[in-house]
């Protein structure tokens, strides 16, 4: 039975991450689900967030209505960005009347409406608790035995716990769970919740480059054999922009990185190109040998 | 920056204050009794010595020109951290935010990509238009050629609503 889940990619992953929509595509329909692209998505206001946070939780609330429009009960957003602005806004809605209203009229004037009807899903966990242990472990055709990563949860599905997450804050556990389940291992480490700094890109390049650097360069010292990230912004510190943070931390850094859907994908016995494994700048390669020979 | 200079020397804005403080967000600074424990989890600390404790005594001080001033603000990495571990539920990130929309609203000096970001989602509905890459193996490729879909830009009467939202505050 195929399940249906609308998905709300954001701006970073449909613009220049498609290494991450390639293989969220891929791997979704092989555990049953089908994805319902949302027509009329837009930004989802957390680039928006420092100018003007009203206008902010308005675009937030805004693709949640355009999501709701579909119908359909449960939302997939595999950006770790969008997913906080979305679940930001919800609460500020709904302890805020006078900002509901004002959003509510804005909202009218596209013909919206926001109804709360939708369940909100990260990659993570909709792969955790929605799809299961069982039916992941069963799709796997080359189990990754002997493989070590570093997962790297990323900030904004984690904190801030008062609101609804997608794990622990403090000891995240499911993309730990979700590597044990190909047959890897999830390799825990001082820095594992340390922030990859993207968001100091526009104002701090040099200092954005120092988070994501410091934090390969420790991981070098720990001997896995790559990171897994679910963020799109993050990604692209770790893996597209690694030769900038070697620069900046003055260190050699060759550690490979993929998403986490990019694994699933090469366990599942999916061809690498469709994963989009062709994009990922950090050296890969090693890797893509011990699993697929 | 120094508090006790500037306690020495300037009077408290009141009226920015409570424009601070009527902006979206769990900021509490009153609940803050400087237990540190924000700084000290800080990664902008360690380096661009951001200390968010301090950006919350100075708000509730008054002292809201100085903090914008010093440009301390434009170092947060919205990590999230200090709203996440503060024993008193103070969400210093949440006030950074907030001062940042004032450092805009009331036209002080503001890194010019965050204005930037805005207009182009003015413009196209999203923060950038999708962009030509590389392999690994340097072929160019784009969305087309990757196989996946059409990507769909934002309508027009969205960018008008938009505009209305951001005259708001």
């Amino acid at each position: 039975m195929t399940f249906r889940v609308a998905v709300y990619w954001g701006c970073v992953i449909p613009t220049i991450q498609y290494s991450y929509e390639m293989s969220v595509r891929e791997v979704l329909p092989k555990l049953g689900v089908e994805l319902v692209d949302l027509e009329d998505a837009s930004c989802c206001g957390l680039p928006v967030r420092s100018v003007n946070t009203y206008a902010s939780v308005y675009l937030a609330a805004r693709n949640r209505a355009v999501a709701e429009k579909t119908g359909l009960e449960d939302l997939l957003i595999p950006c770790s960005g969008c997913h906080l602005s979305l679940s930001e806004a919800k609460e500020y809605l709904s302890e805020d009347e006078e900002l509901r209203r004002k959003v509510d009229s804005l909202l009218r004037e596209e013909g919206l409406e926001l109804k709360d009807s939708v369940r909100v899903w990260h990659t993570i966990d909709f792969l955790h608790d929605f799809i299961g242990e069982e039916k992941i472990r069963k799709s796997v055709k080359r189990h990754l035995a002997g493989l070590r990563f570093a997962p790297h949860y990323g900030c904004h599905i984690l904190r801030p716990s008062s609101w609804e997450r997608v794990d622990n804050s403090e000891d995240p556990r499911k993309l730990d769970d979700l590597l044990t389940w190909l047959g890897a291992e999830g390799v825990d480490y001082p820095e594992k919740l340390d922030c990859c700094g993207c968001l100091l890109l526009l104002s701090q390049p040099d200092a954005a480059f120092s988070f994501a650097g410091l934090k390969l360069k420790a991981l070098k010292e720990l001997g896995v054999d790559g990171l897994v990230d679910c963020c799109p912004s993050c990604h692209m510190m770790f893996d597209m922009r690694q030769k900038s943070l070697a620069a900046t931390v003055g260190a050699k850094l060759d550690v490979p990185v993929l998403y986490y859907t990019q694994l699933l994908g090469l366990a599942m016995g999916i061809d690498m190109e469709r994963l989009g494994l062709q994009l990922n700048r950090s050296p890969v390669d090693e890797i893509l040998q011990k699993i697929v020979h | 920056m120094s508090t006790l200079d500037l306690m020495t020397t300037k009077k408290p804005d009141l009226a920015l204050r409570a424009k601070v403080l009527s902006k979206i967000g769990d900021h509490r600074p009153y609940n803050c009794f400087q237990c540190i424990r924000c700084t000290s989890g800080c990664p902008s600390m360690k380096m661009l010595e951001l200390k968010p404790h301090e950006v919350v005594s100075l708000t509730r001080l008054g002292f809201i020109d100085d903090v914008i001033e010093s440009g301390i603000l434009w170092a947060c990495a919205m990590c999230l951290k200090c709203k996440e571990r503060c024993p008193q539920e103070v969400a210093p990130v949440d006030l950074i935010l907030a001062l940042r929309n004032l450092a805009v609203e009331t036209e002080a000096t503001v890194p010019e990509s965050f204005l930037k970001s805005v207009s182009t989602i003015l413009e196209t509905g999203f923060v950038q238009k999708p962009q030509r890459t590389v392999t690994r193996k340097m072929e160019k490729v784009d969305r087309d050629k990757l196989g996946l879909p059409r990507f769909r830009e934002a309508s027009d009467r969205f960018k008008t609503v938009l505009m209305k939202a951001l005259g708001t505050f």
